[in-house]
């Protein structure tokens, strides 16, 4: 079995990889395709979508520009329901309480429902590095445990891997062949984590909303396995962005519309459950003691950034990845980031601080707008990594990043030929590259003919006069490559025929 | 709890007071002003204004739970009174050959009497009855689940319950058959008819756990392959009366 996305650095070499495994590629498609058909008919269905969105816009929008506020109650309410609130500035801050509490707990096992928050804080590893065990109970994330990957979607961690794999890798566990027999395969999981349910000391959850009037946690899912979490365990952690906050239960309605229905066509996922601190005195179930630790990581680089302060109203649906045709083409590892997809491609680098590392997946994108098009809350990816990408020009952030994204990208287009948005990429990606008032492209598609070095031809104009015209034509919708553009590029192609030699590359 | 843990504890408790005071303070200076203390106006509250007063007869939410239940994969039967109920429930019991029963405390399944009515040697357990059982291991091995709902919401097709004393979460979780009551009456169309309620009740007021439940548990975490019961109840019952 390929130890896929662990090896390779670069989003080429990653896209590569996965470019080459034809399950993986319709596995994907088949999956988003399907959710993505589900979400339509579910949007469909429900009628009103845009206000919808519109409203849950407006909720998260208000929610984070009041966050001091909203943040503060919730965790005032919180302790009023008897949890233990935590707040960590960075990961490392988060990581080292979550081990003092399994510590002082005495744990020995932690089981954990599906959370993004711990992965990216690395926290399994962290657990195993205290002697801890760390169960993942989510069925798809059990099984990438067990095959020692990281997930490729959000909401269907295992996409990549087929029904024989995991068949191979749970009999490996079972001590004993089991058929790849989707019902048995599930039956034996069923059985294994009922037992680790029972004998863990901890439960660890994720958090999709905090309702910061009562200081509840909300969790969506479908399997049951978060409410294993919350209710089973004698003490319970959760792991909370600081911007998971709504104010209300009103609030909450939109968001339960919205979410499922983004996710995977629902029109409810089949559970949604509302924890309110531990477990009252005369309960004989849920947790005895409960804990929520509030995570920053970098979410607050994001606060008071025009640009990219939005970011914070992602209620991490998924559905802009289903939406995205590079994403559906190259599949989540490629990305390289706990986030995949669109909106990967930029709260990895914003999370990060936009290290130069990073800048390449931002390239990972076409621009074609599916992205924003999905998003239940409206917000701008296409636009974001057209940001992310100025930035870095503005930055002068060499051309290591610069080149490394390149490649990517044309690994990337290259194979997506057939997609139109690929056009419209070459189209911006020709206005994007500006460096030194000229012009590097060897972009997919037309990378035959556009392999020359420096174009002076848009050199009069400065950055940012260009940059609003790229503006105006993604907020005008980017529907074809525009014809002018186009013979203009041709004309230029006829002439560089005409040249003698090579130009080579810098 | 040892004297050191509950130190521990009351350390950690005032670290965090302090680190909450930087850390909104951090986001206050984040967002360019100073820290918000007042209850901001919140003009987006909730659902969009057309939605809110939006309600179907009762006929149609019953016909309408009905068919979203049934398309995530749940049962619906609607039945006149709690004697029906019990025939039901005892019939399935007979017919699935279940042996343990847990079911919810509390007056109206008290009325329902299920104990008197199934025979040997299947075993009726009430939730938290006894105490010191293990009550979760209880849940664990039990056949049925029986609950009596608190509400339902017609246009999502869910049934919501409420943890207390005699109403364990494990209750509707951990069995393979989960038995629900829903009385009418408590038959909503939205589900912000019950959030609602949770807003009004505020803190201190809340139950530990709300449980809204569509459907089995289900996974397509296997090649998109829908399978059903891999953690929670595999087949769900929503017994509609009256
Ligand atoms: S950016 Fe929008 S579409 Fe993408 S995961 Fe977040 S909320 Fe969903």
């Amino acid at each position: 079995m390929i130890d896929r996305g662990t090896t390779a650095s670069t989003v080429k070499e990653r896209a590569q990889l996965a470019l080459n495994d034809d399950f993986l590629r319709k596995a994907v498609k088949f999956t988003t395709e399907r959710l993505r058909n589900g979400k339509e008919a579910a949007a469909e269905q429900h009628g009103n979508w845009e206000e919808w969105r519109e409203r849950g816009k407006q909720i998260r929008l208000h929610t984070i520009a009041y966050l001091d506020y909203y943040l503060n109650l919730f965790a005032d309410n919180a302790r009023a329901n008897g949890v233990h609130v935590h707040f960590a500035e960075t990961a490392d801050e988060a990581v080292k309480i979550t081990l003092a509490i399994a510590e002082h707990r005495g744990a020995r096992s932690v089981v954990k429902s599906k959370s993004m928050v711990t992965e990216e804080l690395h926290l399994n590893r962290a657990l195993e590095s205290i002697g801890v065990e760390a169960v993942e109970t989510d069925l798809g994330e059990y099984i990438i445990q067990l095959a020692g990957e990281t997930p490729s979607h959000i909401i269907i961690p295992a996409i990549h891997k087929n029904r024989y794999q995991i068949a191979d890798l749970l009999s490996a566990e079972a001590g004993e062949i089991l058929p790849p027999d989707t019902a048995i395969l599930a039956g034996f999981v069923r059985r294994k984590l009922r037992e680790k349910f029972l004998e863990a000391d901890i439960g660890m959850t994720g958090c999709n909303f905090a309702i910061a009037e009562t200081g509840s946690m909300v969790l969506f899912e479908n399997e049951g396995n978060a409410r294993m979490v919350t209710t089973v365990p004698k003490t319970q952690i959760t792991l909370m962005g600081m911007e998971r906050i709504i104010p209300s239960w009103a609030d909450l309605e939109v968001m339960a519309t919205l979410l499922p229905r983004s996710a995977t066509g629902q029109k409810m996922t089949v559970y949604m459950s509302g924890i309110t601190g531990p477990k009252r005195k005369h309960d004989a179930d849920g947790p005895e003691e409960m804990h929520i630790i509030i995570v920053d990581n970098g979410r607050s680089l994001q606060l008071g950034d025009p640009e990219f302060q939005e970011l914070l109203n992602c209620i991490r649906c998924g559905a802009c990845l289903n939406a995205c045709p590079v994403y559906r083409h190259i599949g989540g590892h490629a990305y390289g980031g706990t986030y995949s997809g669109p909106i990967g491609a930029v709260l990895t680098p914003a999370l990060n601080g936009n290290v130069a590392e990073w800048d390449d997946i931002a390239n990972a994108s076409s621009l074609c707008g599916a992205c924003y098009e999905a998003c239940p809350v409206k917000i701008p990816l296409h636009e974001m990594l057209v940001y992310l990408r100025r930035r870095k020009v503005e930055a002068g952030r060499g051309s290591k990043a610069e080149s490394l994204g390149m490649k990517g990208f044309a690994a990337v287009m290259g194979g997506a030929r057939r997609y139109r948005t690929a056009l419209k990429l070459a189209q911006l990606g020709q206005k994007l590259v500006v460096r030194d008032g000229g012009i590097r492209m060897k972009v997919g598609p037309l990378k035959g003919w556009s392999s020359y070095r420096v174009t002076p031809a848009l050199a009069d104009r400065s950055f940012r006069q260009r940059w609003d015209t790229l503006e105006q034509e993604i907020r005008s919708g980017l529907s074809e490559i525009d014809p002018t553009v186009q013979k203009r590029m041709e004309q230029k192609r006829q002439e560089r025929g005409q040249e003698q030699g090579g130009h080579g590359h810098a | 709890m040892p004297d050191t843990e509950r130190s521990w504890l009351a350390e950690m408790e005032s670290r965090s007071l302090a680190k909450q005071e930087a850390f909104i303070n951090g986001i206050a200076a984040k967002l360019q002003r100073p820290r918000v203390l007042d209850k901001p106006a919140h003009p987006f509250r909730g659902a969009p204004d057309f939605w809110q007063t939006f309600e179907w007869p009762v006929t149609e939410r019953i016909e309408r739970f009905t068919e979203n239940f049934r398309s995530a994969g749940g049962h619906v039967s609607r039945l006149p009174d709690l004697d029906a109920a019990r025939s039901f429930i005892a019939g399935k019991a007979a017919e699935m050959e279940a042996r343990h029963i847990l079911r919810q405390d509390g007056p109206e399944l008290e009325a329902l009497n299920l104990e008197g009515c199934l025979p040997e040697p299947v075993r009726v357990a009430v939730w938290n009855r006894e105490p010191g059982d293990n009550w979760k291991e209880r849940a664990a091995e039990a056949d049925f689940g029986v609950v009596y709902a608190d509400y339902a919401a017609a246009y999502t097709g869910s049934i919501t319950v409420l943890s207390d004393a005699g109403k364990g979460r494990s209750v509707s979780l951990l069995p393979t058959v989960l038995m629900a009551i829903v009385p009418v009456e408590r038959l909503k169309t939205r589900l912000g008819e019950i959030l609602g309620d949770f807003d009004r009740s505020g803190t201190g007021a809340l139950p530990a756990g709300i449980h809204f439940i569509s459907g089995p548990s289900r996974s397509a975490d296997i090649e998109n392959d829908l399978t059903i019961g891999v953690h929670g109840p595999g087949i769900v019952y929503a017994l509609i009366i009256g």
